[in-house]
């Protein structure tokens, strides 16, 4: 025993410092894990697969819609050429841009996105607060109740709407579309955020109502700066699923100028394939994917986190 | 059982370029008890996880027995482990937890029943055993992992603060138990921990770390009567040992009015002018203020069978001769006096250190002069 | 609380107060809140979900055809007639193979993934590249399925292109007896992100040392995935089956446009509930009758899968 001592204290800071040895540039990983197992092939397989799929795909997609229909189908995987050597690299974009009059559609939806989120989140943030904070009694069967709202689909309650909507003149409107997006997207919302209330402190509550706040102040001015988080990611959740809503822009918008992009896109989609249009249909497309990918990479850490918060729960 | 040795073992972690343990160099007698101790982050779980298999070795060598399984995986090594949090399957009874590893060790159902009764019995465990870990108490779940660890029948325990989430009382039970447990067993163990005291009362031997070295191995007496360096002076014994830097003269240290004298191979070793004298606070005597090291008594503790004395000594004696610019600042020391003794703040005395207590280290290097 | 605390309890005992005793003046006051804070959810809720809801069941009833007829009510003559309907017939299974296969499919490759890609490097990237479908409409996909699954000689889309790049013969991917699988495996394709990145934040508290321990018994990657992933994970893959019934029970658009023309419903052996509904109110002659009947059967099918799928997987709750 006594040697062990001994001897170990020579590498103790009784020695010399020992050698300057240099890291490795990746420490060794344990033992074990790097052990080939069938399945872990299998799932190392098909996950890379899956993830190199999906890259493909983009570039396939933003290429194509530089490229002319022979090229799309002969050469899908080279780089555009035949339209930049012509000197028209956006032809594409430019013919879908005008035959299907992209233009005022993305006005539209930019706008309706941008007030349906807004007013989606003004509205369900007090609902939320007061069904997960306030102690009422039936708080819990109420906010069961609203939730079984993301379980209906939107074919259910499209025909009564449609109907009621045209009786009062707001069918093929955009305010009227607004109003609709609004209410059905009350329940997934209401339910993010009474988990993200939930889940907050009742000390600071409670302070602000020792320090003599009113109540609505305190929920101004206290609740929801400290929700904040969960607010943000209901808007951009919000605003994923209304740029892409497509059913209810077919039912109820008719006229082109009213249209929103998924809306337009349908349109064109048919217009342009009978043309054999398939570079002008891609670039429409890409029109409508592209600012989400932007928001995306963006902002994808918060998007998936908000996603799992409403899920988690 | 098996013995288990380091040989210059060394982990890396991935953006540091400063290994987390380095070097290590450590034979573990079969049967034996050893501790793991040093500050916080100064490598013990890392030692620990590259004995289990959890962390590659990224130089040198780890045997148990007659085997290297440095790169072996962790189920080969035949070891068992206990996590600081125990790492005990919250949807698996007790019964479960107990089995798990029987039972991926494809052992038949009535031997598996019979481990996990037997281990149950040997820690009270059996009332609990169709419970799930979130309906027990800390300690219930310290002896789960415990069971767990034992069914196995393992060459080698490894403990990773086992005691940590339990409260004071109950930490100094379990001590004990585990302790007297691994002494049944024959089980040769490494358990770490960063409490001094539990290291002191439960080890055959020590091993003291800090910042990733090896500083000493000993016998928990071994390393109490001769620290190796500073650093383990200061961290073996409780209060700390008084560390008290001094000006090296001819006729040897001075301290509250005694010289010390140094041997010629001390007096070879120091590589500067100061030396650090070491002495714990057993190992003053107390005398008249006007005739020590004069010592204000800044707080009292009294614990009934000990009393300690918290003071600040003016440590201008230490450098005496000097003029004023060498002072040292007012220098912190503890003393222990018998219980019931009545001193209380405020009050001075001197103290002067008793033969035979006195530790002296080098100042530049930290390490202990050579004794005699 | 502390208000409660210095206020002397109010005279007596309150009858209705639950036994909870006298609640804190502030909280009396926040609780006057709650109607003006809920009134605005539960109106729009009620008026654009609830009631049209409503409305859809009794119109069922009606074989109403729609504006400038009178509704007539038949009972279930609707019912009936559309149970005999090919086309209903073609979307019932159809959406019953996405629900049931797709879940399946869907949930498989997620575990698949969650076992690998738990200690992989660069699993966050992997994770964000395979969540990308999920952000694009699904018209877009439609239409880019629709291009990329073209079958013509010497014109072929990117699927026929690689296949005939490897030396296989080009396959008629959206003929009558394919198109329902490849509809399938492209909805597995697209949603399969969604459901990884869930099944993953949940795999993700697992705390690491239950693993750790699995790895010192010696277990191998599928007795983890057995004993710990999934046990642990149990309740997020309940919420998980039911937004995949939900989100499946819907499906339309994609289906519609890479399937057809876009302007007219596809052939009907592509159908889904949803296409049927569409066609019956507002893509051919409108028989609103027929239409409402069908979206009952999709609210009964939803509810049916989500009540058997909470039955099914209902366990204890687990507390780390
Ligand atoms: N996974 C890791 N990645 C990077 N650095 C790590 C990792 N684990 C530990 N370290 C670093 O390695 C050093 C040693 O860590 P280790 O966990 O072994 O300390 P410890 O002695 O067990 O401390 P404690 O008493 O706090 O548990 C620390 O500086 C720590 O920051
Ligand atoms: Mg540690």
């Amino acid at each position: 025993m006594s040697t062990t001592a001994l001897s170990s204290s020579s590498t103790g800071s009784t020695g010399q410092p020992p050698p300057r040895r240099k890291a490795p540039r990746r420490p060794k990983p344990a033992p074990g894990t790097q052990r080939i197992s069938p399945l872990r092939v299998i799932g190392l397989t098909v996950v890379w697969l899956f993830t190199a799929f999906n890259l493909l795909v983009l570039y396939w997609l933003i290429m194509a819609a530089f490229k002319t229909p022979l090229e799309i189908f002969r050469e899908p995987l080279s780089l555009p050429a035949t339209l930049f050597e012509r000197g028209t690299p956006f032809r594409n974009f430019v013919y879908a841009w005008e035959s299907a009059e992209f233009g005022t559609a993305f006005l539209n939806t930019v706008i309706l996105v941008a007030v349906c989120s807004v007013v989606i989140v003004l509205v369900s943030a007090p609902a939320a607060y007061a069904l997960s904070r306030l102690g009422v009694r039936g708080s819990g069967p109420m906010t069961a109740f609203i939730a079984i709202g993301m379980g209906v689909p939107f074919q259910t309650v499209i025909i009564p709407l449609f109907i009621a909507m045209s009786e009062i003149d707001l069918n093929n409107n955009l305010f009227g579309l607004a109003l609709i997006y609004v209410a059905l997207s009350l329940p997934f919302t209401v339910f993010l955020l009474t988990g993200f209330f939930r889940s907050l402190p009742d000390e600071l509550e409670e302070a602000a109502s020792i320090d003599g706040a009113s109540a609505t102040r305190t929920f101004w001015s206290i609740m929801l700066p400290l929700a904040r988080g969960g607010l943000i990611t209901a808007l951009i959740l919000n605003a994923i699923g209304l740029w892409n809503e497509t059913l209810l822009a077919i039912v109820f918008l008719q006229e082109n100028a009213n249209f929103t992009l998924a809306r337009a896109l349908f349109t064109f989609y048919n217009a342009a394939s009978y043309q054999s249009e398939y570079g002008g249909l891609l670039a429409g497309v890409a029109i409508i994917v592209l600012p989400m990918l932007v928001m995306y990479i963006l902002l994808a850490r918060r998007i998936i986190t908000g996603l799992t918060l409403g899920a988690g729960k | 059982m098996a013995t288990v040795s380091f040989r210059g073992a060394t982990r890396y972690y991935a953006g540091n370029d400063k290994p987390a343990v380095d070097g290590l160099d450590l034979e573990v007698a079969d049967g034996e008890f050893l501790v793991l101790v040093g500050p916080s982050g100064c490598g013990k779980s890392t030692t620990l996880r590259m004995l289990a298999g959890l962390e590659g070795v990224d130089d040198g060598q780890i045997w148990i027995g007659d085997k290297n399984v440095t790169d072996m995986e962790p189920r080969a090594r035949d070891i068992a482990m206990v996590f600081q949090n125990y790492a005990l399957y919250p949807h698996m009874t007790v019964h479960e937890n107990i089995a798990f590893h029987l039972k991926i060790a494809k052992m038949p159902k009535d031997q598996r029943d019979a481990r996990v009764q037997e281990a149950a019995k040997l820690l009270d465990l059996e009332p609990y055993l169709d419970r799930k870990p979130a309906k027990l108490s800390g300690g219930q779940r310290q002896r789960v992992a415990m069971g767990r660890a034992i069914v196995r029948q393992p060459q080698v325990f490894c403990m990773d603060e086992p005691l940590s989430n339990l409260d004071a009382k109950l930490r100094v039970q379990t001590r004990t138990q585990i302790a007297s447990l691994q002494r049944r067993l024959g089980t040769t163990t490494i358990y770490v921990t960063h409490d001094q005291v539990e290291a002191m009362t439960m080890g055959d031997r020590v091993a003291v770390m800090r910042d990733g070295l090896l500083q000493q191995c000993d016998t928990p007496v071994g390393l109490f009567a001769k620290p190796r360096n500073v650093f383990v002076a200061g961290f073996i014994g409780s209060p700390a040992m008084n560390l008290i830097p001094a000006r090296l003269s001819d006729a040897g240290v001075a301290l509250g009015g005694a010289t010390i004298p140094l041997t010629p191979a001390q007096k070879a070793a120091v590589t500067g002018t100061e030396v650090i004298v070491g002495i714990r606070p057993e190992g003053w005597d107390t005398v008249a203020a006007s005739e020590g090291l004069p010592v204000t008594i800044e707080a009292v503790e009294e614990l009934g069978s000990d009393q300690y004395l918290y003071g600040s000594s003016e440590a201008e004696v230490v450098a005496a001769g000097e003029d004023v610019e060498h002072r040292e600042a007012p220098h912190p020391i503890v003393i222990r006096t018998p219980g019931m003794s009545d001193w209380s703040r405020g009050q001075q005395l001197g103290v002067r250190p008793r033969t035979g207590a006195v530790h002296l280290f080098d100042k530049e290097t930290g390490n202990r002069l050579p004794d005699a | 609380m502390t208000t409660s605390v210095v206020t002397p309890p109010a005279s007596g005992h309150q009858p209705g107060a639950g036994g909870r005793g006298t609640p804190a003046a502030h909280v009396a006051r926040r609780k006057k809140l709650f109607w003006p804070f809920v009134a605005p959810t539960l109106v729009l809720y009620g008026l654009f979900l609830v009631v049209p809801t409503l409305a859809t069941v009794v119109l069922s009833f009606s074989n109403w055809r729609g504006a400038g007829d009178t509704p007539q009510f038949t009972g279930f003559t609707q019912y009936a007639q559309m149970f005999s309907d090919d086309g209903f017939q073609n979307a019932f299974v159809n959406t019953l193979i996405y629900i049931t296969l797709g879940g399946v499919g869907t949930f498989v490759l997620a575990f698949l993934f969650t076992m690998v890609l738990r200690d992989m490097r660069g699993n966050k990237m992997v994770r964000a590249i395979l969540f990308f479908p999920n952000i694009v409409a699904p018209v877009a996909l439609g239409m880019f399925f629709g291009v990329v699954y073209r079958y013509q000689p010497n014109r072929q889309g990117l699927a026929n292109y690689l296949l005939e790049s490897v030396g296989l013969s080009a396959v008629k991917f959206l003929e009558a007896d394919s198109v329902t699988w490849v509809v399938l495996g492209s909805i597995i394709w697209a949603s399969a992100g969604f459901y990884i990145t869930i099944l993953m934040a949940a795999v993700d508290r697992i705390p690491p040392y239950l693993y750790e321990d699995a790895s010192i018994a010696g277990a191998s990657p599928w007795q983890k995935f057995r004993n710990i992933t999934l046990p642990l994970t149990w309740d997020v893959v309940g919420i998980a089956g039911v937004l995949w019934t939900i989100n499946a029970i819907k499906i339309f658009e994609l289906v519609f446009v890479m399937a057809g023309s876009g302007t007219y419903a596809p052939p009907i052996h592509t159908w889904t509930l949803g296409i049927f509904v569409f066609d019956r109110s507002f893509g051919g002659t409108p028989a609103y009758g027929a239409a409402c009947a069908c979206a009952v059967v999709m609210i009964v099918l939803v509810s049916v899968f989500v009540v058997a799928l909470r039955r099914l997987l209902r366990r204890d709750a687990i507390q780390f």
